[in-house]
């Protein structure tokens, strides 16, 4: 007897050993903790996209409930997402488009304003504007302080300007319902 | 002909050579001491959108960014650790390639040494009680030898 459980010993190590890389096959590597989460949003001075003259700060987000979704016009998958954004926008969601730049290299700077806003416009009245107005990131600053890795992503932020989610990748209904509705629907209840 | 082609080659060397004066004047730096900190800074630090290379490996725009911040930190003379800290705060312990020790990490560590000390023992347990079974078997077959012979 006390023969058999020895030799369970080493096939239960094998067990445990199979069921931790059975369950690493359907992790995401990239989705990570934000070291971001229940932060208040950094502190920025930034334009507004369509009229430069206009700025915002982190206050500007005080009293609402907003989602605050990084974009580009030369992201694909933002293209993907804007429709379903148009109908969150449509139920009452109010969304913010923090907008930066891929050809504005902060060290050569070529491409003019009035030309991305340009490519903004078209870009939303082809596929529909769910965005209350855009804070344009010049030099992606304050996307850096926001940990930022690419576009699309987006930030859920409750009325005292903290930030309660991190999404990396696009929002469609699946990731919407699963991830975002409950703590959504908490935060504007308060 | 033979010519023209060397003209050519000529020709592509100096434009690779500009280029790489290019990518290295985008960088400068006044100290030595610097120069090989932010070297070491992009070797160590991970691009958090194409994640098995550092920064210094990658194109990706946020690798970019990255570097330019680098460089930033250290023209306002920020150590080491504070570079690392500054993104850490913004992109997790994941940007960096040396994990911190933590209750969850600390696995990392301990699971080897302590999958050393359990083969060890379960060596020493099995010789030991090998040898004894041996000796008392090969005892008896000697006093059967023994006892036969007288």
């Amino acid at each position: 007897m006390k023969k058999v459980a020895l030799y369970l010993i080493p096939l239960g190590l094998f067990l445990g050993l199979i069921l931790f890389l059975y369950q690493g096959l359907f992790s995401n590597p990239r989705e990570h903790q934000s070291s971001l989460l229940e932060q208040p949003m950094p502190e920025f001075v930034l334009p507004d996209l369509m009229n430069i003259e206009q700025t915002y700060t982190e206050d500007v987000f005080l009293g609402k409930v907003t989602l605050l979704n990084v974009w580009g016009v030369w992201c694909i998958t933002c293209a993907v997402e804007l429709p379903y954004l148009k109908q969150l926008q449509n139920e009452g969601k109010h969304i913010v488009g923090l907008y930066f730049d891929q050809d504005i290299d902060p060290d050569f700077g070529i491409k003019t304003v009035a030309r991305v806003q340009q490519e903004v416009t078209d870009k939303l009245s082809q596929l529909g504007n769910p965005y209350a107005y855009n804070i344009f990131d010049v030099k992606r600053d304050l996307s850096m302080d926001l940990g930022v890795t690419g576009a699309p992503e987006t930030y859920l932020i409750d009325q005292q300007g903290k930030i309660r989610l991190h999404h990396i990748g696009d929002i469609n209904p699946r990731v919407w319902n699963k991830k975002f509705a409950a703590i959504y629907h908490e935060l504007v209840a308060q | 002909m033979k010519r023209l082609v060397s003209t050519l080659f000529v020709v592509m060397l100096a434009c690779l050579s500009s280029l790489v004066v290019a990518t290295e004047d985008k960088f400068h730096f006044d100290s030595p001491e610097k120069t090989a900190l932010f070297v070491e800074l992009t070797k160590e630090l991970r691009c958090p959108k194409c994640q098995n290379q550092n920064i210094a490996d990658s194109d990706a725009m946020i690798a970019v960014d990255l570097k330019r911040k680098v460089y930033e930190l250290l023209q306002k003379d920020y150590d080491k650790e504070q570079v690392i800290d500054f993104m850490k705060q913004r992109y997790g312990d994941f940007v960096y390639y040396q994990p911190p020790v933590n209750p969850m990490t600390i696995w990392l560590w301990l699971l080897p040494v302590l999958f050393i000390f359990t083969a060890l023992a379960g060596i020493v347990i099995t010789r030991k009680r090998q040898v004894v079974e041996m000796d008392s078997e090969q005892l008896a077959k000697a006093q059967a030898i023994l006892e036969r012979d007288e």
